[in-house]
């Protein structure tokens, strides 16, 4: 086997349950913190502590699962592959999915300032820049287009407001025809 | 049963051209907002109603029925194109039609679902006509004991959704449960893990979490791939599509399917508070179970598509027997057409078959007409929908995100829930990198509310006595089933596993 057991699939299904098992341990403490309800058969957290105690129960069978597999791996095991990395140093392709997702959180942080048209068309161009297209007309045409087209179905026809920050105008011009 | 008067009646429907014209556009309408990420059926069919307004009855429920069969359909298109299911109802549409448009065949996938959701339909529409005062009077029996266990039933296929690891399924399931109690507890309105944020006290709205799950989740990964050299960035489908319904071959295959389908989807929306969403679960999981090779299913088959899409569809016909047997609405659809009867002074309930039989008739045809006009729609529609994923991958990968954050966003017009709709996109990307199916965390968030809210007042009727549920014979019933359904998904599970490691190994020997 020329996979370290540290980068294999059951690895990282045991630190999968222990990220749960940390995770669940929080919701616990903090299902802890719901106030009681007077003279009720059921308290408002017994159905989320079901739920924690059900969470707990399969990740501890998984947790057990992951220990014996790397105790006696066999090299044919489909848990002895590798297992995806989210090290941004190691995977070029990680290092853009979590550029994506900041950019993502940009977006929702900037959204009602800038508004949805000028928001979204930042956001797709630099993706689509990111993934490889480079020729500008369709890269900035789609980019202002799609949003530019959603926003005008979404609020002509379906009467859904959505903010438009800095091309507000463009509102009172639709309004006006 | 009145013969001449039902013929009579379709009769006038099919024939009165202003019926056909408003189904015809409610049909249109319907399929587009159902196309559109975050646009519901319900949606649909709320923005319209003022529009019916002014009509005759039969034309304004044509209208309306138009919508919501049309919204049922075009919620799969999103589903099987950009794994966006446009709504809740298509939700495990995109098990096997996503996989199926991966391998280029996204228009068969769409004929499949149409021609299945047509069918759904006329199945829901005549066992409406027929058995709609017995179904009825077995759907009113349910009190809270009933809808427990009928939701612990629709958990029960969590098993068969959860792929290879089993215990990976269910943890997503108890996590999906755990998501639906935030908020205040239904109950008592004490706050749960809402941890000071207002946004957070109504709880996770379905939508933008469905949308960060699949869709934002799959942008992520789809960058990631390009990035990676696993996927090219110029990839497009090239599928020719020659024909708009699927082949005599494929109708071969599927038709056990559309059938199953149809009458899971027709019994399951006549139970008021249960709709397409857990129809469309229940029935994926019965014929994948009742499947020869259980093992494809999920890998991009036609035979999933048309389980859930004829279940969906069926569904219309199931919610309107409730609706007009008993004046209570199964769904939030025909929650919005009881208030358009009571508009046109009539009012839906036992005493209408007495006193409004001919309208009875009259909804009944409205009903199979809405469904042949979403047919005559989607066919006209499947080439035009299927052009979408012949765009390149680097063009639709910022579409769909930008298109979804603007779905997520609509529901509520709440930044907030843009926000939800990326954390549960980063979530869904890091549970699909590790294998954690995300199928079960959708059904719990459908069923855990219902399960919860049944549970706490069955509990409080009972004094906190859980074993009084034996005294219900429905409920202990519905346990019963879904006991057999775990089990026989259990078995089922270990087929599937054998049959992989078989094909595995093979090639090898």
């Amino acid at each position: 086997m020329d996979v370290k057991k540290a980068q294999t699939k059951a690895f990282s299904n045991l630190i999968a349950s222990l990220v749960l098992i940390a995770f669940e341990t929080w919701a616990w403490v903090q299902s802890g913190k719901i106030k009681v309800a007077k003279n009720a058969a059921v308290q408002p957290s017994t159905f989320p502590r079901i739920m924690i105690i059900g969470m707990a129960v399969f990740t501890a069978v998984l947790l057990i699962q992951s220990i014996i597999k790397l105790a006696a791996m066999k090299p044919d095991d489909p848990l002895a592959r590798r297992a995806e990395t989210l090290d941004p140093f190691r995977d070029k392709g990680v290092a853009a999915a979590l550029f994506v997702i900041l950019l993502c959180c940009a977006y929702v942080w900037l959204f009602k300032g800038l508004g949805y048209v000028v928001v979204s068309f930042l956001l797709s161009g630099i993706i689509m820049w990111l993934i490889g297209l480079r020729k500008p007309a369709p890269l900035l045409l789609i980019s202002a287009l799609v949003p530019l087209g959603m926003w005008l179905v979404f609020y002509k026809f379906l009467s859904v407001n959505i903010p438009m920050g800095v091309l507000q105008f463009l509102r009172d011009l639709v309004d006006k025809l | 049963m009145d013969w001449n008067l039902l013929f009579s009646s379709y009769a006038n429907v099919f024939l009165n051209p202003t019926v056909l014209l408003m189904t015809l556009l409610g049909a249109v309408g319907g399929v587009l907002l159902g196309a559109i990420p975050g646009m519901t059926a319900t949606m649909g069919v709320a923005l319209l109603i003022p529009f019916s307004f002014g009509m005759d009855l039969i034309p304004s429920v044509g209208l309306l029925l138009g919508i919501y069969c049309g919204g049922m359909y075009g919620g799969s298109i999103s589903a099987i194109l950009i794994h966006a299911p446009g709504t809740p109802s298509a939700a495990a549409t995109l098990l096997d039609g996503y996989p199926m448009a991966q391998k280029g065949e996204a228009g068969k996938a769409l004929s499949v679902a149409m021609f299945s959701s047509f069918c759904g339909g006329v199945i829901g529409a005549l066992i409406m006509t027929f058995l709609s005062p017995l179904v009825a009077k077995v759907a009113m029996k349910f009190t809270s004991a009933e809808m427990l266990m009928l939701a612990v039933f629709g958990l029960s296929v969590i098993i068969s959704i959860s792929g290879k690891s089993i215990s990976k399924g269910l943890i997503s399931a108890f996590f999906g449960m755990l998501l639906c109690t935030i908020g205040l507890d239904p109950t008592y309105s004490k706050q749960r893990f809402t941890f000071g944020v207002t946004s957070l006290k109504g709880g996770l709205s379905f939508i933008p979490v469905l949308i960060g799950l699949f869709a934002v989740a799959e942008v992520i990964a789809g960058v990631e791939r390009i990035i990676a050299g696993r996927e090219s960035a110029q990839a497009k489908s090239t599928e020719k599509i020659t024909r708009v319904l699927p082949d005599g071959k494929t109708i071969g295959q599927i038709w056990p399917n559309i059938i199953s389908g149809g009458i899971i989807g027709t019994f399951i929306g006549a139970i008021p508070g249960a709709g397409g969403d857990i129809a469309v679960f229940v029935s994926y999981a019965f014929n994948k179970g009742a499947s020869k090779h259980p093992e494809k299913w999920g890998t991009g088959i036609p035979n999933g598509v048309a389980a859930t899409e004829s279940a969906n569809n069926g569904c219309s016909g199931g919610a309107m027997i409730p609706l007009l047997s008993l004046g209570v609405p199964g769904d939030s659809v025909t929650a919005i057409l009881l208030g358009a009867f009571i508009m046109k002074g009539i009012q839906p309930g036992p005493m209408m078959y007495v006193s409004e039989l001919p309208t009875v008739y009259k909804v009944f045809a409205a009903l199979m007409l809405a469904n042949l006009a979403m047919l005559l729609v989607g066919c006209a529609g499947v080439r035009v929908f299927a052009k979408i994923v012949s765009l390149e991958k680097r063009m639709l990968y910022p579409i769909i995100l930008v298109v979804s954050l603007l779905g997520a966003f609509s529901i509520n017009k709440n930044v907030f829930d843009i926000g939800v709709c990326v954390f549960f996109g980063v979530i869904g990307w890091l549970m699909n990198k590790y294998e954690f199916p995300l199928s079960p965390i959708l059904l719990a968030l459908i069923l855990g509310p219902m399960c919860e809210q049944n549970f706490v007042r069955f509990m409080d009727l009972n004094q906190g006595d859980f074993s009084t549920i034996l005294h219900y014979p429905i409920a202990v019933g519905f346990f019963v089933v879904a006991v057999g359904v775990v089990i026989f998904s259990l078995i089922n599970q270990k087929k599937i596993n054998r049959r992989e490691a078989e094909a595995v190994s093979q090639p090898q020997e």
